[in-house]
Order: structure tokens, then sequence, then C-alpha cells
């Protein structure tokens, strides 16, 4: 309680100084308001990052955001609007998610925007990747599970969030480091896949940290490994794939982009905005009680981190593209 | 502990500010849900925004309040002017119209309140109760039980052909059809989409269903005019007029309450039971409830005419998956429903982690919720005796004003469900579909059916191919899913004249052996 009263005082405390000095230290100077386009619909993933993030970006770069909603398409309606239509003066930009950004138009050629079509701005947060099974499964570790596939090929079965999806691309990833192959079975979306591997339903479910911590600490599920750089503060028991010699680093990104061609002094003012913002001890806060991993990728980093992506996946697309299509 | 969770959420929910904005919850959901186009679901995420200010519990108490609210509302549009407000209410509409063209208009939405009544207090001390233990129950339903229960919902088909059983699977199988557009959910090419983006998605089936009831409906309403509005109570079935005052009691007596108890009592659990399946809403329910009801009924051809127990089984249903749809979203933090869905995030938003912590850690935030739920029930009834009459100030504005306004709330619902352009044209579509189907005797339900339990069908059956293996023989393995498929298979043969020759041959056979 005494803790929870120091964080209120702090956290006001930390407006208290920083909202003045934020407002005299940067004025954004394309427009009072910005558009933010967005792919998927109201009260997903996308938009519980844009109600954290503007309220805190507005502060900072003085300018309204209003939020759009374009869903559809795993999100290639809005981005190609983003892409296509839109003016590149900075007055609108979206929240792009990757890895859905690129394998949208990787996987569907009606899908026609492409990345270069984009001025990437900042990533802001990854949910990384991971392996969970449920408590009852025999698959007690990662060794257990690399066991079972070598034995039976195809027949261990793997749950995704989809074709496409990021938890599709890292089983695929991981298949190929490990020289195993499973049975990959998708589902509508990281919920139902999570939900299938609880059940018992699917041996494996592939899936993201944020979603799946609450079930994990509850006792629901258990997590074999996990696929970020270093072992995350949440699950500190949880092996990385990478240290267990299998470099597998993937997960769920999002972050925002604007149309291509945007302005350089327009596109540093919304990279430093966030970059403020993603250091602001108070919206860090606010972002782990949402389990959300604060991952800012900035200016032409973000948009190599989009590039070699893209081609990462386009290998990996080539090779498992007769095997998916023709099931 | 959830003892004193209970106490402390009952306390919360008494609170002057709570109880206030489960009232202001229901009115405003009443009339948002009377609007044909404006789904339970809209109306929260519609109004989620202006709950961020608010604490969580009166923030969650208002949005629980509201979708209770809508799905009432919803019934009053479907009754009066046969265009279901949301897409639960679709199922009302077959015998709730009738029987306002009766001239029995309150009868009818007395029924519905009642009824709804029944189905949420039951579903809410079954929240209440058992939350944390049904939660589990949710972890059995996989993809092959889950196509074992869409295959049983395609059985529904047979029983909501009203006449001709033929047209109905025709309409069904159409339905299934325009089903299977959009990315195919195993390998993600898109089918049929002719590299429309707005189609990758599959037939949105809320704009589907808005077009096919409401602009039918709407043109009807254009081209007679007022002249059905003046025919006497004789006029030929099938005439439109709709209803502009409730003459009749809205109250049913002490005596049709207990008839109606149990059909009420037997909905509400299959409300609260689908509720309970993710993916399937209160539209599966109220249509499974009204099958369910006539088949249990020994009044079988009275259903469609504008016989009561058509109204209480879909509406006690509808509002019983309320509670139903509420338990693995609480218990697991995996939503029920679309509109539970709007309901997680709206939890998310004030900070609350779906999941099992609900329960332990804000626990008390979540009973104040489950209370909510029980309340709203209770407010919508005092509400919709209230307020009805004054919603139904909407059908006395003239036939060739309506009617124009049933298409513009059509075009405004269609459009805002996903903000785009195209859905309106697709609407539209829907729309003179649903027009030319109605001219031909085509019943639309079953397509509706159709285009909802099409791609669950389609996702269910290629993941538990994946997962038996390409064995078929994976559907007999779970029990579950064994019972669910020998149920539907019985009522596929109810539905043919297959009993009907046994008996006809096992009296032959008898009268035989007598001579």
């Amino acid at each position: 309680m005494k803790q929870r009263m120091y964080l209120a005082c702090a956290s006001a405390l930390a407006i208290a100084t920083a909202a003045p000095l934020a407002a005299q230290d940067m004025q954004y100077t394309a427009a009072n308001e910005v558009t933010v386009l967005q792919g998927f619909a109201a009260g997903g993933g996308s938009d519980a990052l844009a109600q954290l993030v503007q309220p805190y970006l507005a502060e900072v770069l003085g300018v309204n955001f209003v939020n759009q909603y374009l869903p559809g398409a795993t999100g290639a309606i809005a981005w190609t609007r983003l892409a296509k239509q839109e003016p590149n003066d900075g007055t609108i930009i979206s929240i792009t998610n990757t890895p859905m950004l690129m394998t949208n138009y990787l996987m569907n050629p009606a899908i026609t925007y492409t990345i270069e079509e984009l001025t990437p701005i900042a990533n802001v947060v990854t949910d990384p990747g991971l392996a969970v099974v449920s408590p009852n499964s025999p698959l007690e570790t990662f060794e257990d599970m690399l066991n079972a596939a070598r034995d039976n090929p195809r027949t261990l079965t793997v749950g995704n969030s989809g074709v496409g999806g990021d938890d599709f691309f890292t089983s695929v990833m991981f298949e190929r480091a490990a020289g195993v192959e499973f049975q990959k079975v998708p589902f509508q979306g990281d919920g139902p896949s999570m939900t299938a591997a609880m059940g018992d339903s699917i041996d494996v479910s592939f899936n993201n940290v944020g979603i799946t911590y609450p079930q994990i600490a509850a006792g629901n599920l258990r997590a074999l490994v996990v696929f970020s750089e270093e072992r995350i503060p949440e699950l500190p028991d949880v092996p990385t794939a990478r240290e267990l010699g299998y470099d597998v680093v993937a997960g769920s990104s999002r972050g925002y982009s604007a149309p291509a061609g945007m302005p350089d002094d327009i596109r540093d003012q919304l990279v430093e905005g966030l970059r403020i913002v993603t250091e602001n001890p108070d919206f860090q806060a606010a972002a782990a009680a949402q389990a959300m991993n604060i991952d800012f990728i900035g200016g032409d980093d973000y948009t190599a981190f989009l590039e070699n992506q893209f081609v990462e996946f386009s290998a990996i697309w080539e090779e498992v593209k007769d095997d998916v299509q023709n099931q | 502990m959830p003892d004193s969770f209970l106490m402390i959420g009952l306390i919360n929910v008494l609170d002057p500010i709570n109880i206030a904005a489960i009232l202001l919850g229901t009115l405003i959901g009443m009339f948002i849900g009377a609007m044909p186009g404006l789904s339970a679901t809209m109306a929260i995420a519609l109004l989620l925004p202006l709950t961020f200010s608010f604490r969580p519990e009166t923030g969650l108490a208002l949005l629980a309040s509201l979708y209770l609210g809508a799905m009432y509302g919803g019934s009053i549009a479907a009754i009066l002017l046969r265009t279901p407000g949301t897409p639960a209410a679709a199922a009302t509409v077959i015998d709730g119209f009738p029987l306002a063209q009766q001239g029995k208009a309150g009868k009818a939405l007395g029924f519905s309140l009642t009824a709804s009544l029944i189905g949420g207090l039951l579903s809410s001390i079954v929240l209440l109760t058992v939350a944390p233990l049904l939660g589990a129950l949710v972890l059995n339903f996989g993809p092959v039980q889950i196509f074992a229960i869409a295959v049983l919902g395609m059985t529904i088909i047979g029983s909501l052909s009203t006449g001709s059983a033929v047209l109905g699977l025709l309409a069904g199988a159409l339905g299934l059809l325009l089903g299977t557009i959009g990315m195919d959910p195993t390998t993600g090419t898109p089918r049929f989409t002719m590299d429309n983006l707005s189609l990758f998605g599959g037939v949105p089936f809320t704009v589907a269903l808005i077009g096919l009831f409401s602009v039918p409906q709407a043109i009807r309403l254009i081209v007679d005019g007022d002249k059905a509005k003046t025919m006497t109570e004789d006029a030929p079935g099938g005439m439109v007029k709709t209803v502009s005052k409730i003459k009749d009691r809205m109250l049913p007596t002490g005596r049709q309450f207990i008839e109606m108890l149990p059909n009420s009592l037997r909905s509400g659990v299959i409300g609260v039971i689908v509720g309970l399946i993710p993916g399937t809403g209160g539209d599966t329910a109220s249509w499974f409830a009204y099958n369910e009801a006539k088949r249990f009924s020994r009044e079988k051809e009275k259903f469609g005419t504008g016989h009561t127990p058509g109204i209480v089984a879909p509406e006690a249903a509808n509002n019983a998956v309320v509670g139903g749809s509420l338990i693995p979203t609480i218990a697991l933090g995996i939503p029920g429903s679309s509109a539970t869905a709007v309901l997680l995030g709206g939890l998310m938003v004030h900070g609350i982690l779906p999941g099992p912590t609900l329960m332990t850690d804000h626990g008390a935030v979540t009973y104040t919720l489950l209370w909510a739920v029980f309340f709203a029930n209770i407010a919508l009834f005092v509400v919709g005796i209230m307020f009805t009459r004054a919603c139904i100030s909407v059908t006395k504005i003239p036939n060739r004003v309506v009617g124009p306004v049933i298409i513009v709330l059509s075009i405004i619902g269609a459009f805002a469900i996903n903000n785009s352009v195209f859905d309106i044209w697709l609407m539209l579509g829907f729309g003179f579909l649903g027009f030319l189907l109605d001219s031909c005797k085509v019943p639309t339900p079953p397509l509706v059916i159709g285009l909802i339990l099409g791609p669950v069908l389609d996702t269910s059956l290629q993941q538990s191919l994946l997962i038996g293996g390409g064995s078929w023989m994976v559907f007999f393995e779970s029990k579950i899913s064994a019972v669910l498929l020998v149920i539907a298979f019985l009522s596929i043969l109810q539905a043919t004249p297959l009993f009907r020759w046994i008996g006809i041959g096992l009296r032959r056979v008898r009268s035989s052996q007598q001579s």
C-alpha cells in the first residue's frame, strides 16, 4: 500500500514536471490533428496500443490524435489506403503490425502495397513468441517437445494464430532451425490457439507472451521456450531458443508508419516524440500493467527492421508455400 | 475468499452512481437496440470510449446494462417492424411480428420482456455461483467438438423453414456457399473475393443480416405506403402493416407466466450453454432455443403464426447468452461472443488483465460486474415496462417516412461496423437478394444460419482433420462430438418422412397380423 502511494505520488510528480517541459520542448509542426488509421477493430491489440501511446504522445507533441478504424483483410485495407491514397504531409499515420505488414502482400498477389510505399516511423512494442503446452501435457521441457517432433515427424500438433501470422512463421523458422516437422494447425487468432492447448486439443501452441502470461502465472499453461533475445523478466525460468542453440528470435511487433516520402523533419519529430514517450516511467508502468513489452526501434532502424523481416519471410514463404497451399 | 468478493461486489453495485449507470445503460441500450442495424456489440463499442473516465465498476456496469438493453431493444424493432435491431432478435421476428399484426403488440413485447427477465436472471445466478467452476468446461471444446456443434446448428435449418423444406434447404445451401467467400482458414488463399480486399475476411454477416431483414421490409413499406395500416385485423396474411400503438396489456397474467416458465427456463439453459462456447453468440442461441421450443411443443403448426412460445424461447435465450458468454470471458479471458469481446476490451482499458486473475486480484471489480448483470436484468424489466410505449412512437410515423429512415439507418449501421463504404453496397446487395427471395417465398433465416455457421464448419473441419492426421474417425474419438453428431443425425432423420414410413409400416404389420 505504501509503495502504491509512493508510486502515485511519483507519477503525479512526473506528470507535473514532464508536461510543461514537453510542451516547451516540442510542438508538432505538420498539423494540429493527426489521423491514425487502424487496420483492426476497436478493442483489439492495435487499439490497445493506440489507447496507451497516443494520450502521452499528444501531450509531448501538442497535437490531437483521431483514430479511424478500417478493419479487414488482416490490416491490408487500412495499409493499402495509407500507401496509395493518403497525403504524406504528416496528417495521417497508421499503426503497423509486423510481420503481418509484409506477409500480407507476400502471400496474396491481390494485396498490392509494399513497405517501399511507406515511411516507417518507429516500432513501439514487441510481444515475444513462445511455445506453451497444457499443464498435464507429457511434454515437460523443450527437449521433450523436440524429441516428440523428431520421433514422429508431422504428428506433433502445433497451433498457431493463422497462416501468415507471426506464430505461423515462428513455427516454420523453428522447424527449419531444429530440422523437425510439426503438424501445424492454424486458428483464428492467438486466443483460440491458446485455448486449444489449454484444453489438450493440440499438443503445443506457438503463441505470444502478452496473451499467455496470465494463464502461465495461474498454472493453466506451461511455457517450454521463449523466442526473445534474452530471458524475459516475467518468466525467468523459461529458456530462450537462442541459449538452447536454435537461433530463432520472433514475435509480433507494433509501431507507426506514414505514407512514403514524408518530410524528414516531420518524421524526426514523431520518432523523437515516441522515444520520449517510451522513456517516460509513467508510460512504462502503464504498459507493464497491460503486459506490453516496450521495444523502441526508431527511424531508419525501423525501416531496416522491416526490410530484414521482409527478406527473411520471403525466403521462408517461398519454401513452404506449395506445402501450405496444397493442404 | 470468493464469498467476501461476492459481498463486496454487491455493496459496490448498490452504490447510487452504479445503479444510475445501470438504469441509464438499459435505457440507452433499448433505444439503440430498437434501431434496425445497430447491434448490441455496436452499442457497447460506441459507448466504450465514454467510460474511459469512469471508475472500472461504473464503466463496466454501464456497458453490461447497455448490452442487455440493446438485446431487448432489438426485439422491439423485430416485433413491430419485422426488422430485428440486433442479430440475436432475428428469431423473434418469426412469431413476434405476426402477433403484433394481430393487434397484440403489447402481449408480444410483454412476453419478450418477461422471458428476457427469466432467462437473464437464470444466467446471472449461474454466473454468480458456478463461474469459476464452469471455466474448465469450455476447455473441452476444441475444433472437433466445435465442428460437431456447428453440424448440429445446421440441422436447425430443417425446422426453420416454414412452408417448403426444400426451399429452406436451398436458402441454407446458398448461405453456406456465401460463407465460403474469404480467405481459406488453413491456407490463407482468397476464395471468390474477386481481388477485393473487403471480402478477404468473408462476408460480414451483420452487414448481410441488416440487408436481408431490413431492406425488403423498407421496400415493402415504401411500395405499400399507409394502405396496410388502415387495414382491418382480418387483412390477408402476409400483408404488412406496422403497429403504432400498444392497445393491450403488456404484463402476462399469473397463469400465462406459469405456462411460459418451463419454456423460458429451457431456453435460458440453452442460452447459457451456447454462450459458453466461444465464437457463438445470441444469434445462434436464439435460433437454437426457437428450434427446441418447436420440437418440444405439441402445437408445432402454430409456430410462425404469432405463437407466444415462439417469442419466449429466443428472448429468454438471447438474454441468457449474456451470462453464459461472460463465463469464459471472466474465468479464462476468452470472450464467448463478439459483444463480450468488446466488454473484455473495456476491462483491459481499465487496466484489468483478463484471465484467472480476474477472480482473485481483481475479484471486487469482477463480482461488481457480475452483480451488475443481475441488477441490469431487473432494471431492464422495469425500464422496459415504463418506456417501451415511448419507444414505439417510432412506428407512428407514416410508413413512407419509416421506410427511407430504415434504409438510412441500415446504411449507417452497415458502414459503422467496419467503417467501410463497400459494406454499404454489400448490404444493399443482400437487401435486393432478400427482396427477391421473399418474392419467391424462399425463407431467408436459413441463409443467415448458413452464412454464420459456414466459416465455423470450414475452419473446425480443416483443423480437426489436421489434428486427426486426416482421419475422419477423429469426430468419434471424442465423446462430446460423437454424442452431438448422433443428435444431429437423429434430428435430420426426424425431419424426413422416414419415421412416418416406419410408423405406417408397423401399423400395416400389426393390422395384417390382426386380420
